[in-house]
């Protein structure tokens, strides 16, 4: 019989050692990731015929738009849900995201991403004392294109798990949250906080803590400019440098 | 509020990668540049090279405060930037993860080349009147031994990657280029003057000998 074979790396806790075992499940055309994984579930039998605990697994939309289902498959970190079986290598090797805490099995605590989202004010004050806007803000289409790009990043954590520069021992937030900067900063309200976030991402573990590698861009699974958004900030970073060393010049 | 010129983070990076550009990689092309001049002989090269250099006023200051100081100051803090990375060679195997290694690699490298670089003529001159009075024929007779000729091909070759890829990456840290395709026409500019750097120091190199 035609089967489709895993070989998952499992974790019984975040303190206890990695283990891998084999799962093989009948073949069918069309699987992904998540599609499989749950057929596992449903028979948690492993190649060598011992029953052991479901794999755990996390994933929500299943359409590549919310980030949950991110993990290392056959070497490349990817979305689970949006990768199809179809067009892997087999045995199809899975692994947690590296960069980040393992709760169990392919379950990982991306939690710190958020952490570094609040480092950089990544968000936009639309509350104030007064009233921020009359009427809606206005963006000219060619900018909203180039926004609408960096507007889809899901903090899936792909980004991160390839960067050399990224990890639990460092501080580097890491090339999404900085992509997050470029986007905030760009809005016509966020903007009103740009030098706030300027200097945030001056600060350790900020844009200079990028070593170039350009990893990030190639798996990124939204095709966001990644390199791109780190260049412009880098130009702007200089910018906001000689303003304070020198005085604004307006 | 905390601003940039308060965090010296930003600041020692920035210092950093311009000094690796100005002074440290414009005297090393200004060395290329000088050292190229071997082929026209001993006796153009000890007078007119070498001594011209020799006889500039406040030659001391300039080589502390425009050679050495510099250097050191982007060696070491190159040396405390490793810290801040992951050695994952075998994974990602792109072409600007390769180098971002090899950067680091070359770093190490070119550090432990010019100990024994400056060491051997520089200050070894200083004890030694005899380097100093000829040292077209000191090069001559330290390239002519092929190991030590394929050493200073290998320290010559590391130091023009890490000034060019260097170059390529401060463009992208200080915003000179954002775009993939400007990065893209960058990084052939980068890889000319690397094939033109190689091609003048190789040249110097070989005039001392042949």
């Amino acid at each position: 019989m035609k089967t489709i074979q895993f070989q998952i790396r499992r974790q019984d806790d975040p303190y206890s050692p990695p283990y891998w075992e084999s799962f093989s499940i009948p073949f069918r055309k069309g699987h992904n990731v998540v599609s499989a994984l749950m057929v596992i579930r449903e028979n948690p039998v492993t190649r060598e015929g011992r029953r052991v605990d479901p794999v755990a697994w996390e994933f929500n939309c299943m359409e590549e738009v919310c980030g949950a289902c991110s993990m290392v498959i056959n070497g490349l970190p990817r979305q689970a849900c949006s990768t199809l079986v179809d067009n892997l290598d087999q045995p199809i090797r899975l692994e947690p995201l590296s960069k980040f805490p393992v709760i169990r099995d392919l379950m990982v605590d991306r939690s710190r991403i958020f952490t570094d989202l609040k480092r950089v004010r990544a968000w936009i004050e639309i509350d104030g004392a007064w009233n921020i806007h009359r009427g809606a803000p206005r963006v000219s289409p060619e900018a909203w294109k180039e926004n609408y790009l960096y507007s889809r990043c899901m903090s899936c954590g792909c980004c991160m798990e390839v960067c050399p520069q990224y990890g639990e021992d460092q501080t580097f937030v890491g090339p999404a949250t900085l992509a997050a900067v470029r986007l905030m900063n760009a809005h016509p309200t966020g903007s009103y906080h740009k030098t706030q976030r300027l200097h945030a991402i001056m600060a350790e573990g900020g844009l200079s803590d990028c070593g170039n590698a350009q990893n990030c861009v190639r798996v990124c699974p939204k095709q966001i400019p990644l390199t791109t958004a780190i260049g412009e900030l880098g130009r702007e970073v200089t910018l906001q440098m000689l303003r304070d060393l020198f005085g604004k010049s307006e | 509020m905390q601003t940039s010129i308060h965090n010296t983070h930003f600041l020692l990076r920035r210092l950093h990668s311009l000094l690796g550009l100005l002074p440290v990689g414009g005297f090393l092309i200004f060395h290329l540049w000088e050292n190229s001049q071997s082929r026209f002989g001993p006796a153009h090269y000890n007078e007119q090279v070498v001594g011209w250099l020799q006889g500039l006023n406040y030659l001391t200051l300039l080589e502390i405060f425009v050679i050495a100081l510099p250097l050191l100051l982007h060696a070491g803090y190159g040396l405390l930037i490793l810290r801040s990375g992951h050695n994952e060679w075998r994974r990602n195997p792109w072409l600007h993860h390769r180098l971002y290694l090899l950067q680091r690699i070359s770093g190490i490298a070119i550090l432990l080349f010019l100990l024994f670089h400056v060491g051997w003529t520089r200050i070894w001159g200083i004890w030694e009147p005899a380097v100093k009075a000829d040292l077209f024929g000191h090069m001559q007779s330290i390239l002519s031994q092929p190991p030590i000729f394929l050493l200073y091909l290998l320290g010559l070759l590391l130091s023009l990657i890490h000034l060019c890829n260097g170059l390529w990456t401060m463009a992208i840290s200080w915003g000179l280029t954002t775009s993939v395709q400007a990065q893209r026409r960058w990084f052939l500019f980068c890889i000319a003057l690397f094939v033109l750097l190689s091609a003048m120091g190789l040249h110097g190199m070989l005039g001392f000998i042949l």
